[in-house]
């Protein structure tokens, strides 16, 4: 590990405790768990605006231009524009626990036990029928043609034309957050009975990763598909998933944090991995260091006053860091892991 | 983590800084409502969040109320019993990343709704288990009504959701009692007791409960009624002809931990079903603290409570609540678990 001497290149606060970073182009978002969505500028952290979704956040996420803001909570969704700073909010009563974007003018909104295909003015191109239970997380595949969504029961995919899945991959258990690998080769989930569940795309062939000692809440894929990370605490997991996939393969344990509260993969190939924790440490890994079925060492790691709730990448040279007092930072990446 | 197959462990003593949760249920026209606008109302300053699953009839500004509808997942751990509730954990998930911060949580049920995976959820859930404690399941039931929904027959398969409230209940509390005779509340009660016989029974018109009664009370997991006087627990006089009812055992002596472990286990494996609930204080041989446990169904918790006083007999209290409990069967197994040295002498 080395000693860390990086001073954050600008620093902010928000009045709320943050639930999620969103980051695209020049802009980020932190978003409070009371409503509030704090837009900045990137590069200084200057305000560019505010959007407030009654009833609270659960997630948020920028159109790819970063010309929109999307956002969804308890109650509704909301969708902020830049050029003219218009807000539509939309409360419609039903869970919303996730937003995605399939391209700059196109996003799906998880709305209760359904999910809703939007356009940038908020109206409704298309919908899958209701899902078992309350829709958990979503994701495009196809290059945005086709909508994956996670609920009780396992993950649907739907299209445009009917709303009816086009394709099932069923698994018993409550299905908490998808991660798609790039290539659309594999559909991983984290689930509420504390394994990872994965299927082939082509054709359903699946596997499960059980043994973790708490629930998967957070797993995601780096930007080359080789790697997934996942929390179920303390410990993270990285699977790899090159040629044939992870089965029968060990993954690579990252220990640093108590309960994890984040994971963030840099974008591009370099396998660096964000991480914080509940005991208020972030760390900085080489995800692919090391061996299978081994412990890996974090590359760089600090301690803050208050637990990390959220972190983004603003882009690969910068992570942004939000605490649970509202405290923004963003750091370069460390020396010691820049390419 | 609680796995169907648990083992009682030592742990660590700490001040629980948990957030209390109460679990009120009860069938409509119980007084629920008025209970709740009660309990939001009264000027007792603690800012308390409330779980809805019926249509919102309660609205006040200074506390949170949320929408909930039930959402019931079984668990693919291999337990059969076992469910969760999806809602709970996404809306308590959700407020606990708030930053303001609440002194209660109620979660209101309807009459309808099976408590079990309410309870199971604060087993189940880690992330809920370290912020959250399940303090209690309060039932409100109607004095006048109450006979009846006990007594109606349900097709095979069917539960009596009345029985189960009942059984499930950590606290009741007898409401519209101005409505009925003293004999009518005695039949109520022994009713009651014949299903549950450690509930603590409040009796209450127009919902008038005094709130700390029911709310912080940590009657889930350590009952008063067992920490008082333990005779009715065996007492067998109310038994009806009722397939749901209590089995509480009294025994002194020392247990060879290994062996409850194993008889526990086994029993919660087979029979986890039928039991509602279980609850105990325990005297564990070698150990100087009392250890208390709590049950739902198949899933098991406990931990070590105050230390046993000077010359205080070392004894073991417990409870079922079920269906079809076999009453000399728990008895005879829990005796086999005492230490072969124990002064009670045991079997060896």
């Amino acid at each position: 590990m080395t000693t860390a001497t990086n001073a954050p290149a600008w620093t902010t606060a928000v009045d709320d405790a943050p639930i999620a970073v969103a980051a695209a182009a020049d802009l980020v978002a932190i978003a409070g768990a009371g409503g509030t969505a704090w837009i900045l500028e990137a590069a200084t952290g200057t305000p560019v605006g505010t959007v407030t979704l009654p009833g609270g956040l659960l997630a948020a996420a920028f159109s790819p231009d970063a010309a929109h803001l999307a956002l969804s909570g308890p109650v509704g969704h909301a969708l902020w524009r830049r050029a003219d700073g218009r807000v539509l909010a939309e409360q419609t009563g039903a869970w919303s626990s996730a937003v995605r974007w399939a391209a700059p003018d196109r996003l799906a909104v998880a709305s209760g036990r359904r999910a809703l295909v939007l356009d940038t003015d908020g109206a409704q191109q298309w919908a899958t029928d209701p899902a078992p239970s309350t829709v958990t997380d979503v994701a495009w595949l196809r290059e945005g043609r086709r909508l994956a969504s996670s609920a009780y029961g396992g993950v649907r995919c739907h299209e445009r034309h009917t709303d009816k899945p086009v394709a099932e991959y069923k698994y018993l258990g409550s299905h908490l957050a998808i991660a798609l690998n790039p290539n659309g080769r594999w559909i991983c989930t984290g689930n509420q009975d504390s394994s990872i569940h994965i299927w082939r795309t082509r054709d359903g062939d699946d596997l499960t990763m059980q043994g973790y000692p708490e629930k998967i809440a957070r797993l995601a894929f780096d930007d080359t598909g080789r790697w997934l990370a996942s929390d179920g605490a303390p410990d993270i997991t990285v699977w790899e998933f090159s040629g044939k996939g992870p089965a029968g393969t060990s993954p690579r344990s990252l220990r640093a944090h108590e309960t994890i509260t984040a994971l963030a993969w840099r974008p591009g190939s370099s396998a660096v991995l964000a991480s914080a924790g509940a005991e208020g440490t972030v760390a900085f890994w080489r995800a692919d260091s090391g061996r299978p079925g081994t412990r890996v060492k974090p590359t760089w790691m600090r301690e803050l006053p208050e637990p990390v709730t959220a972190m983004a990448w603003a882009d690969p040279h910068t992570l942004v860091i939000a605490d649970y007092e509202g405290r923004i930072e963003a750091w370069p990446l460390p020396d010691s892991l820049a390419r | 983590m609680t796995n169907p197959a648990t083992t009682i462990e030592e742990t660590t003593d700490q001040v629980d800084t948990r957030v209390p949760v109460t679990v009120l249920t009860g069938f409509l026209g119980s007084g629920k409502t008025t209970l709740l606008n009660r309990i939001l109302t009264e000027q007792h300053g603690l800012r308390i969040a409330v779980i809805e699953n019926e249509f919102g009839e309660v609205g006040v500004d200074d506390a949170l109320v949320l929408d909930a509808e039930e959402e019931i997942f079984e668990m693919n751990n291999g337990c059969i019993c076992c469910t969760v509730r999806g809602d709970l954990i996404r809306i308590l998930g959700a407020l606990m990343r708030r930053r303001d911060t609440f002194d209660r949580i109620i979660i209101e049920t309807t009459g309808l709704a099976d408590p079990a995976p309410v309870a199971q959820t604060f087993f189940m859930d880690d992330e809920i288990a370290s912020q959250l404690r399940l303090d209690a399941i309060v039932t409100l039931v109607d004095a006048a009504h109450i006979l009846e929904h006990l007594d109606e027959v349900k097709p095979e398969g069917v539960e009596n959701e009345a029985v189960e409230q009942v059984a499930f209940a950590d606290k009741i509390v007898l409401n519209k009692t101005d409505l009925v005779s003293e004999a009518h509340l005695t039949e109520v009660t022994a009713r009651i007791r014949a299903i549950n016989t450690p509930v603590e029974i409040i009796r209450a018109q127009h919902a008038k409960v005094e709130l700390d009664k029911i709310l912080d009370v940590h009657a889930f997991d350590l009952d008063r009624v067992l920490e008082g006087d333990p005779a009715f627990l065996t007492e067998t006089e109310h038994q009806h002809d009722t397939t749901v009812t209590s089995v509480g055992i009294d025994l002194p002596g020392d247990l060879d931990q290994e062996r409850l472990n194993r008889w526990l286990g086994q029993l919660l494996r087979t029979k986890g079903a039928d039991i509602f609930r279980s609850k105990g204080i325990l005297a564990i041989a070698g150990s100087e603290r009392q250890y208390v446990f709590q049950g739902v169904h198949m899933l098991l918790e406990g931990e070590n409570g105050r230390p046993w006083r000077d010359g205080e007999m070392r004894r073991n209290r417990l409870v079922f609540i079920g269906r079809n409990l076999d009453r000399e069967e728990l008895n005879e197994g829990f005796a086999d678990c005492l230490a072969a040295n124990s002064l009670a002498g045991g079997h060896a």
